[in-house]
């Protein structure tokens, strides 16, 4: 089939893979349109249910913690394929992942039990201005996935002269929200500010932190790194399905080499983003990742552009579904921090040998 | 001494379009203060009414994308807006820098919200064929009655259809049309046409009483029979089944057109039968895609503003712009306006160069000049809706408008099209990229900038188009304007 990336992966990936491609179809995309218009809605609460039974919450956790135990590429392969259908939901996902890794690194069961029980999903914030001082967390995180009523929230906080994370759950005392009226993309669950006044966190953690931290970070970024690479196949799907049956200046518009230029730029790009996120995840370094969120990131946009622009005036147009690959694409590009200040950090990273 | 007679809009427009100081120095400070006062009235429709509102609409719009704030055109109507392609002596306030002012308060509006602007600008374009095309038979009544309503604030609005649903591309460029798959036909029947068919993605089509609509009359000979109607909201057979819901630009209606054997009758055709290509659309698109590029212009100069807004608030004691690659970047990003102002301007004003004087010459003026009772006469009115008549009013324009000068006006303002279109594209999506996750109101104005700015890279010919017309007419020579010539024989055929 055309679309698929032609480098191969081991039968324990492809079967994930195919699996997670089939509960994207089934599950999400009949509904990524009415996912977006209503947040927190039950459409929504069923997909994540199936989620859970197909073993993509707690997919990180080890079994021991009660959770799936994967690795990360496999919960990659996951995000990618339902990132195809709706990437607001494969973001839900991954923040609440991501949000539990720390615990992996605190061996606390209890935890994860206490926090995957409940209905919410977890998330994680990771920008903004936050401080953790005698207990508390102070100041506000822009940019919070999944906010509802008794959702936990993992917080990058700075800490003395470093910095650490804190679980703080919504809706206790000095924990208030202001929902995001209008977001650019991702619109398939509460998109918030978080203001911490003096907030009492659940879980602070302990001197393991800078590594569960850094453990977030990677699975932040090679997440969103996937969920940009199932937008670009998306994209390139519905327009390269498109030219092949709009005929324009005489010809179906595949047959335009202007038309075959965009879509082989974006069968370049799944190519390269596939190959950026599998050579990440063999990497326990950061670094990697933030390459590759960037690469796939920007592909994820430029696609989404050529694939609304394929379409034309229909790829502008809510009903035929290429806006939103547009609109979800690009806070795969803005988010967890701005593109260049990771750039610098990148340099000072490869300074300082981290 | 310049200083002391301009207003501080004066000296910004002065500042950012040095051309237009050399002209003031050269004599044509009457013309200028026109165009000053035009974008103060811009700047004012802005600050009181478009951009308070833009935000609240632009989300209004997705929850009902059939409503549509009536408000905006009343608004425009205070400020004469709906007139600005309307002559002087017509009532309008067109005047020797009609496509200048044009192309300047587009790029002003849309630093405010594009979405309004364009319910407004989309009006002018389906004003235009009406002027272009020499109908001086309507002029008096249609073009006269939105004056009219605009004076008393009541808008009566136009708008242009050329789109189908199968045929985007190819109705607007004569070697595509030839082998478009069309929806809409026309049949001549005794005494007009009637029209069966679809149009698409029609902006103000659903507000718009009059429309200006292209069809072939035979699908088999589209390029050859293709011809422009004035079409009423309100014959029967015609309507508006369906609104979109647009990424962006959304207080403007982009509506799907239904002609059910619509009777339109001989008076209505404007030009020629079959001379919807050359007079028709790529006269106004020569016209029009430099104003788009003004838009786009507008809206990443809009992103603009609120980027610099926010990298001067400080955050945590620090301010962005105290960062070189933040400084480095507004400069590239007033880089790529600066850049998309002498394209779009060099088209406007070479637009002006050409129908000013096909405007305004001794033997319009002179037409013009008689009372409008008289023109009005059913025997004037049937003169001028005859052969000879339309082929009097189009041997004047005919006279000033050139097909190298169309050609060219064409060449330049697709041009300004494509390229400000992918820069104002670019200097959106970079702003968004340096802002990151910010809880800012000014994030959300660049997103909505974003989502805008996508739309100038599609309409008014896709981008790819208006790079084939650049490569068609600059390079190859392929492409070129015939107006039609008057007396000619065979040309009613």
């Amino acid at each position: 089939m055309i679309g698929v990336p032609w480098a191969k992966e081991s039968k324990q990936y492809a079967v994930l893979r195919s699996n997670a491609l089939n509960f994207a179809a089934s599950e999400l995309a009949p509904m990524a349109d009415d996912l977006e218009n209503t947040v927190d809605s039950p459409l929504f609460w069923k997909a994540v249910e199936k989620a859970g039974e197909m073993g993509m919450l707690a997919a990180l956790v080890p079994e021991q913690l009660g959770g799936e135990g994967v690795d990360l590429y496999s919960l990659c392969v996951a995000l990618e394929e339902s990132a195809v259908e709706c990437a607001g939901f494969a973001a839900a996902l991954l923040f609440h992942n991501a949000a539990l890794v720390p615990l992996v690194y605190s061996d606390r069961k209890d935890l994860v039990e206490e926090f995957t029980g409940g209905k919410p999903l977890c998330t994680v914030a990771t920008a903004g201005e936050l401080a953790l001082e005698e207990g508390r967390v102070r100041g506000s995180a822009p940019f919070v996935f999944n906010v509802l009523e008794g959702t936990v929230a993992l917080l990058f906080a700075a800490a003395g002269d470093g910095r650490t994370a804190a679980y703080v759950k919504m809706g206790t005392e000095g924990v208030e929200t202001r929902v995001d009226p209008y977001p650019l993309g991702w619109r398939v669950s509460n998109f918030a500010t978080l203001e911490m006044k003096d907030a009492r966190p659940v879980f602070v953690l302990d001197k393991s932190g800078k590594e569960a931290l850094a453990a977030t970070e990677r699975t932040l970024y090679l997440g969103l790194a996937a969920i940009a690479n199932g937008i670009v196949r998306k994209a390139f799907q519905k327009a390269y399905d498109y030219a092949r049956q709009r005929y324009q200046a005489g010809k179906i518009i595949i047959e335009h080499q202007a038309m075959r230029l965009m879509l082989a730029r974006m069968l370049c790009a799944m190519e390269e983003g596939r190959a950026v996120i599998r050579r990440a995840c063999g990497s326990e370094e950061l670094g990697p990742a933030i390459i590759a969120w960037r690469r796939a990131g920007a592909n994820a946009c430029q696609a989404a552009m050529d694939g609304v622009q394929i379409h034309g005036g229909y790829g502008y147009m809510r009903d035929y579904g290429m806006e939103r690959l547009m609109r979800d694409a690009k806070y795969c590009q803005m988010f967890p921090r701005p593109e260049e200040e990771q750039l610098l950090r990148l340099l000072d990273m490869a300074e300082s040998g981290s | 001494m310049l200083g002391q007679e301009l207003s501080e809009t004066g000296k910004r427009l002065f500042r950012d379009f040095p051309i237009l100081r050399m002209l003031w120095e050269s004599g044509r400070k009457k013309g200028l203060r026109e165009t000053i006062a035009l974008i103060e009235k811009a700047e004012e429709f802005n600050r009181t009414f478009a951009v308070p509102r833009a935000l609240e609409l632009d989300m209004r719009m997705e929850r009902e994308p059939e409503y549509f704030d009536w408000d905006i055109m009343r608004e425009a109507c205070k400020y004469r807006f709906l007139s600005i392609f309307i002559p002087k002596q017509l009532g309008g306030i067109a005047g020797e820098f009609m496509v200048t002012n044009t192309s300047l308060l587009m790029d002003e509006l849309c630093s405010g919200c594009s979405g309004i602007a364009l319910a407004v600008g989309a009006h002018s374009l389906g004003v235009a064929p009406v002027i272009t095309s020499g109908a001086m038979a309507h002029w008096d009544t249609v073009l006269k009655e939105i004056v009219e309503g605009e004076l008393k604030r009541q808008p009566v609005t136009m708008a242009y259809a050329i789109t189908e649903p199968s045929a985007g591309t190819d109705v607007e460029e004569p070697e595509y049309l030839e082998r478009a798959k069309l929806s809409l036909e026309a049949k001549k029947v005794k005494g007009g046409y009637v029209l069966n068919g679809r149009k698409c993605f029609i902006s103000d089509g659903s507000e718009a009483k009059y429309f200006t609509v292209c069809a072939a009359l035979d699908r088999n000979r589209p390029l050859q029979t293709w011809t422009t109607f004035l079409v009423e909201r309100d014959m029967e057979g015609f309507s508006t089944p369906r609104v979109e819901l647009k990424m962006g630009q959304r207080a403007s209606h982009a509506a799907e057109l239904l002609f059910e054997d619509v009777f339109v009758p001989d008076s209505h055709v404007l030009g020629y039968e079959g001379d919807g290509m050359g007079n028709g659309i790529l006269m106004i698109m020569a016209a029009s895609r430099g104003p788009v590029g003004s838009i786009a212009t507008g809206i990443a100069r809009g992103a603009l503003q609120h980027f610099l807004s926010w990298a001067k608030t400080k955050r945590n004691g620090k301010r962005p712009i105290d960062e070189d690659r933040i400084r480095m970047n507004l400069a590239d990003m007033w880089g790529m306006i600066q850049e998309n102002r002498g394209l779009y301007m060099s088209n406007a004003m070479l637009g002006d160069a050409i129908f000013g004087k096909a405007l305004d010459n001794p033997v319009m003026n002179l037409t013009l000049s008689l009372p409008s009772s008289l023109r009005t006469m059913p025997l004037m009115r049937n003169f001028l809706n005859s052969y000879y008549g339309k082929a009097m009013i189009n041997a004047v324009l005919r006279f000033y408008i050139k097909d190298e000068d169309m050609t060219q006006l064409l060449e330049t303002a697709s041009l300004a099209k494509f390229s400000c279109a992918d820069n104002a594209m670019e200097l959106c999506s970079r702003a968004l990229s340096i802002m990151g996750p910010e809880d800012s109101e000014e994030r959300r104005w660049v997103e909505k900038c974003y989502r805008d700015a996508k739309l100038t890279q599609i309409y008014e010919g896709t981008n790819q188009l208006n790079r084939m017309v650049v490569n068609n007419i600059r390079f190859e020579e392929t492409l070129r304007v015939e107006v039609p010539r008057p007396f000619k024989k065979g040309v009613m055929a």
